[in-house]
């Protein structure tokens, strides 16, 4: 049981680096699709579709910053709140990445046909950006209670 | 489910009906593009579009009865539901227009006419009625009914093929990047494609009679005849 205890520990520290960059995999794969279909489709602002394919990639950088803000040595004290904020906080980075990745690729496909309104159709992006800044900062403010 | 990211944001802007004047892509290069669906997806694309756009002759082939259980068998083969429905809804038009001018043309009577769809029954029941009763359903017949009876066949096609459009495109927006988006963007296209050809025959019509009465007029003939003069 303790090892298992300890185990949770260990999968709550990595948690949020990789379960952030599986979704950060997955969303830039996602946008990267539609921008590479979009340059197909158009003569200018390719610059602009790649930029975009490559926003799903911030998750990963709040999932190794919170790793760092959990790492600590694991014991059976800390292990389970480890486990709690550690996977918690990566499910929401893995979600945000997949959904934003979907909202970018939405974004390239209507700003492709009316270039005008590229900056407003990446509003959705930005607000799913906003929540993974919930999850991240939040993981950061909690973990200072998890003992060393 | 699987997801078209590249290919619907491969696939051009498609202007308004009203407005389509070009095709944004040729047929060879949508059929390019589209080779990025599955076999599986392909195949549903291919029997949606013959469902959706048929030719005058494979319409002349049959009569109505077989006709009518041929589509059954092939739209039981469609998977997606919203495309089943959008095909039904095409097919169940074409067969309200058929009847409207089967009796206009006094051919058949209501126990000999065979539809597809849900108002065939309505239809025979209320073969007497100038709109068979589908008033009330299918607000848009009271549009279409009068240029039927008016013989205005370019501009009754034309006002079908809008609403068939809009219908096409209100899926085409509710599904993002899935076979649906894909398949209703090629129904589109298809019907752009007998816009541009029906307003180019169209045109060539107009011009035909534009030029009869202008080559008619005595100005213009006793012109020409002084200019053949001159020429021998």
């Amino acid at each position: 049981m303790d090892n298992l205890i300890l185990a949770l520990g260990w999968a709550g520290l990595y948690g949020p680096m990789a379960l952030g960059a599986i979704g950060s995999m997955i969303g830039c794969s996602l946008a990267g699709q539609a921008a590479a279909g979009a340059l197909l489709e158009t003569e200018t602002g390719h610059g602009r579709y790649i930029g975009i394919s490559a926003m799903p990639s911030s998750q990963s950088i709040y999932g190794i910053v919170v790793m760092f803000a959990l790492n600590r040595e694991i014991t059976l004290e800390n292990a389970p709140g480890l486990a709690a904020i550690g996977l918690l906080c990566g499910l929401a980075l893995m979600f945000s990445a997949i959904y934003q990745g979907r909202s970018c690729a939405s974004s390239i496909n209507v700003s492709k046909i009316r270039p005008e309104i590229f900056g407003m159709s990446l509003a959705p992006a930005a607000i799913v950006e906003g929540f993974a800044v919930f999850a991240f900062i939040f993981a950061l403010v909690i973990s200072a209670g998890v003992p060393a | 489910m699987t997801r078209y990211y590249t290919l619907v944001t491969a696939l051009p802007n498609l202007p308004p009906l009203a407005e389509c004047k070009q095709l944004p892509i040729s047929r060879i290069a949508l059929d390019k593009r589209l080779t990025m669906l599955s076999d599986n997806d392909l195949l549903q694309l291919q029997l949606a579009e013959k469902l959706y756009h048929q030719s005058e002759l494979s319409l002349e082939n049959l009569p109505d009865k077989p006709l009518i259980l041929d589509w059954q068998r092939k739209l039981e083969k469609i998977t997606s539901q919203p495309i089943r429905e959008r095909i039904c809804s095409r097919l169940e038009w074409q067969s309200l227009l058929a009847a409207l001018r089967y009796r206009q043309e006094g051919r058949i009577g209501p126990e000999s006419f065979h539809g597809f769809g849900r108002w065939t029954g309505i239809i025979r029941h209320n073969w007497h009625d100038p709109l068979f009763g589908l008033d009330t359903a299918l607000p848009f017949l009271n549009q279409l009914q009068p240029l039927l009876s008016k013989r205005h066949s370019g501009e009754l096609e034309q006002q079908l093929n809008t609403f068939l459009w809009k219908d096409l495109l209100f899926v085409e927006r509710s599904f993002q990047f899935t076979l649906e988006t894909v398949i209703c963007f090629v129904l589109r296209w298809g019907l752009a494609e007998q816009h541009i050809k029906s307003d180019a025959s169209l045109a060539l019509d107009s011009f035909k009679r534009m030029s009869e009465q202008l080559l008619g007029t005595p100005a213009i003939t006793q012109h020409l005849e002084s200019a053949f003069e001159e020429l021998s």
